[in-house]
């Protein structure tokens, strides 16, 4: 658990970050939102002492942060941030190998970890791991940056704009992956964005930050229904916020449940349990039916959905 | 799309044209009746022969045909043609010797003709070339190098060019050239060395600090604009009154003249490239490099040599090779100031009149700045992230 209690931080006469209190609990993935230069990374910054604060005070698990070594507390904090900082000198194994290194694991555990990570993020151990920064793409050196962050198995993690500099399609990849690597190790985590859709898709709460404040500190769903502010409505967009809303549930919680999975053709263009409604409902819309069957990961049907219910759900 | 569609390249052709005209218009070498006359020159035909003439105008033609119709299989060719060439070279002054130079005169002696300097100035151009045009490995161009330095040190020890003025020269100075060796490289290297340390002491304390930036800077700058042989000229008078001052400086070798201000004004130049490179190269680290590795936990110590270093390496490495070529070349002006060293040869050359023994300071002076090149550039790209 991390706890920010009246946190100040002052660049000279300019207040970056202006008396916050949040609480961060263990496993849960608080996104900072909020536009450049309104205190959200000073923040995560604070809170692995890259930065110091001015006053307040900064807890995890109790315990304030400044009476700890700040290499020991960064240790057990995962890192990443937008630009990767991954070491141009070293090879992808190396880079991230750096945390197991430092805390004096024996080489073989460390090249165990190593590889684990590489096929969690989805990159091949055999080919990859030899390679060099420059030779990844955007996407891969992303990936190799958030597989150093958890390479030490740390309890927190940090990650300020991870995918901030990645094209549309590869940031949803990896904001796919996030959440399936969230649901496999419960990370506590602390997010840093500009961008209010990746928010959402991956926050268990959600901490609206402007001009050094927290504003709203809730969960996507309650942001979104009940936005504290005329900047939060602004900011998650009066149009289309009854879309986000169904963004933010899966098919798999509304539908109805066949009693026995079976097995069936394959369709073209098929729902899946954890799609969300927004997708369900966009298929309805396009193929102009009223009843979705839907399908497990496996490509068993395992249920369907009706307009009715996706409707109520969202609702 | 295959090499042989490439563009041609026209620089090799234009090379051996060029090589071509020198070595008949030029003369390739000279017999002299002793050390100081200027003598008679041959042009090739003349020194060489219909064979020796012949067999080097075949091969400039050869090398224009091959580098028309490039192929990756004939770019081997080419560099196996060109490297044999170079090697076998002084073959050509062995049968000048052979052929020209009278048998009755223990004083006459043969001299190298800008022809044949020409001659091995545009092989080695067109080998340069080749190298670099069939992407050459570092392991393959260190071998023709090797090969051909080893193929003309083989040959100048051979009897047949023992009647080369150069040679003779060398044989009447052997132990001084041993010893002018030893103190141009103790002088250069040890002035490298210790304005390595200074430098980066400074670059560290700039890093560190600001403010000090602007001075320091300044200062190498500075002492970088005074003429070296002012600067020379300039340490004679407080370091001879040093000496005479305190007599214990002159046992430990320390005079107005010597190798103490050549050491002095050798690590006053060499202080600007180093500070700066060094300077340049540890501020230059990527922010967001050592941010992260701050982030994952590392002190600065770790920062410093496991990061900042290893990136700065090769901009540093840059730094030390200008230094080493440039104190290379100024350590042979520091003979004027009784240093010793390569330069004194040429010096005594000069004011002899014999060009050969010009040579002899020379040639190893330029010999040693190309070694000290091709090493720390290799120690360079080695060292660079690939």
């Amino acid at each position: 658990m991390i706890e920010l209690k009246g946190v100040t931080r002052r660049f000279g006469d300019a207040v970056a970050v202006d008396n916050i209190n949040l609480t961060i609990e263990t496993g849960e993935v608080c996104v900072l939102v909020g536009s450049s230069g309104c205190g959200k990374s000073t923040t995560l910054r604070m809170i692995n002492r890259l930065l110091p604060r001015t006053s307040g005070e900064i807890l995890v698990d109790g315990e304030d942060i400044n009476n700890a070594d700040p290499e020991a507390l960064r240790l057990n904090m995962g890192y990443a941030i937008q630009s990767t900082g991954l070491f141009p000198h070293w090879t992808v194994a190396r880079n991230i190998g750096v945390v197991p290194d430092l805390l004096k694991w024996p080489a073989r555990k460390r090249d165990e970890r190593v590889s684990e990570l590489l096929t969690l993020l989805g990159l091949d151990p055999a080919t990859d791991a030899i390679k060099y920064p420059h030779q990844l793409s955007g996407g891969q050196a992303q990936r190799v940056g958030v597989a150093r962050a958890l390479a030490g198995d740390p309890n927190i993690l940090l990650m300020d704009e991870p995918f901030g500099a990645l094209d549309a399609i590869t940031r949803e990849n990896l904001q796919q992956e996030m959440l399936r690597i969230q649901r496999h190790l419960n990370k506590t985590t602390v997010f840093v964005t500009h961008d209010i859709d990746e928010a959402l898709k991956l926050a268990t709460r959600i901490a609206v930050m402007d001009q050094g404040r927290i504003i709203q500190h809730d969960t996507p769903e309650a942001i979104l229904r009940r936005p504290a502010s005329a900047f939060v409505e602004n900011l998650i967009g009066k149009g289309d916020r009854g879309l986000k809303l169904l963004g933010l549930r899966t098919v798999g919680d509304v539908m109805a449940r066949h009693l026995l999975p079976s097995q069936s053709e394959p369709l073209v263009e098929v729902l899946k349990e954890t799609d969300s409604l927004r997708v369900a409902l966009s298929i309805m819309v396009w193929q102009n039916s009223d009843e979705l069957p839907v399908f497990s990961e496996a490509g068993e049907a395992v249920g369907k959905v009706t307009r009715e219910q996706l409707l109520q759900g969202g609702a | 799309m295959p090499v042989s569609t490439k563009p041609p390249t026209r620089v090799l052709p234009a090379l051996a044209l060029a090589a071509f005209a020198c070595v008949w218009l030029l003369d390739l070498g000279v017999v002299q009746p002793n050390r100081i006359v200027s003598g008679t020159g041959y042009g090739l035909y003349a020194a060489t022969g219909w064979f020796g003439a012949v067999v080097v105008s075949f091969l400039l033609a050869v090398v224009i045909v091959l580098a028309t119709r490039l192929t990756p299989k004939r770019f081997g060719a080419l560099i196996l043609l060109l490297t044999t060439a170079l090697m076998a070279q002084p073959l050509l002054l062995e049968v000048f010797a052979l052929r020209k130079l009278p048998e009755d005169s223990a004083y006459a002696r043969i001299g190298i003709g800008a022809g044949f300097w020409c001659l091995a100035f545009f092989l080695a151009l067109m080998l340069l070339e080749t190298l670099g045009r069939y992407k050459a490995s570092r392991r393959l161009q260190f071998s023709v190098v090797l090969l051909v330095v080893v193929s003309w040190w083989f040959c100048a020890s051979r009897e047949g060019l023992s009647s080369l003025s150069l040679i003779r020269e060398y044989a009447n100075r052997a132990d001084q050239f041993s010893q002018a060796l030893t103190t141009h490289l103790s002088l250069s290297l040890g002035a490298v060395a210790i304005s390595a340390v200074l430098a980066f002491g400074l670059a560290l304390a700039m890093v560190r600090r600001e403010r000090l930036r602007r001075p320091l800077l300044g200062l190498v700058s500075f002492m970088q604009t005074i003429p070296s042989l002012a600067l020379f000229g300039l340490l004679i008078a407080p370091l001879g009154a040093l000496s005479a001052a305190y007599p214990f400086l002159q046992t430990l070798g320390i005079r107005g003249i010597g190798w103490a201000p050549a050491m002095l004004a050798l690590i006053a130049y060499s202080l600007l490239p180093m500070v700066r490179n060094t300077y340049v190269a540890l501020m230059e680290v990527p922010e967001p490099v050592v941010d992260a590795g701050r982030g994952m936990g590392m002190n600065e110590r770790q920062i410093f040599f496991k990061v900042k270093l290893p990136l700065a390496l090769p901009v540093i490495i840059e730094g030390v090779r200008i230094t080493t070529i440039q104190a290379i070349g100024l350590t042979a002006v520091a003979a004027l100031i009784g240093a010793g060293g390569f330069g004194t040869f040429i010096f005594q050359g000069l004011g002899q009149a014999a060009m050969d023994l010009v040579l002899l300071g020379a040639l190893p002076t330029v010999f040693l700045a190309l070694a000290a090149d091709a090493i720390l550039s290799a120690l360079k790209f080695q060292r660079a992230p690939r």
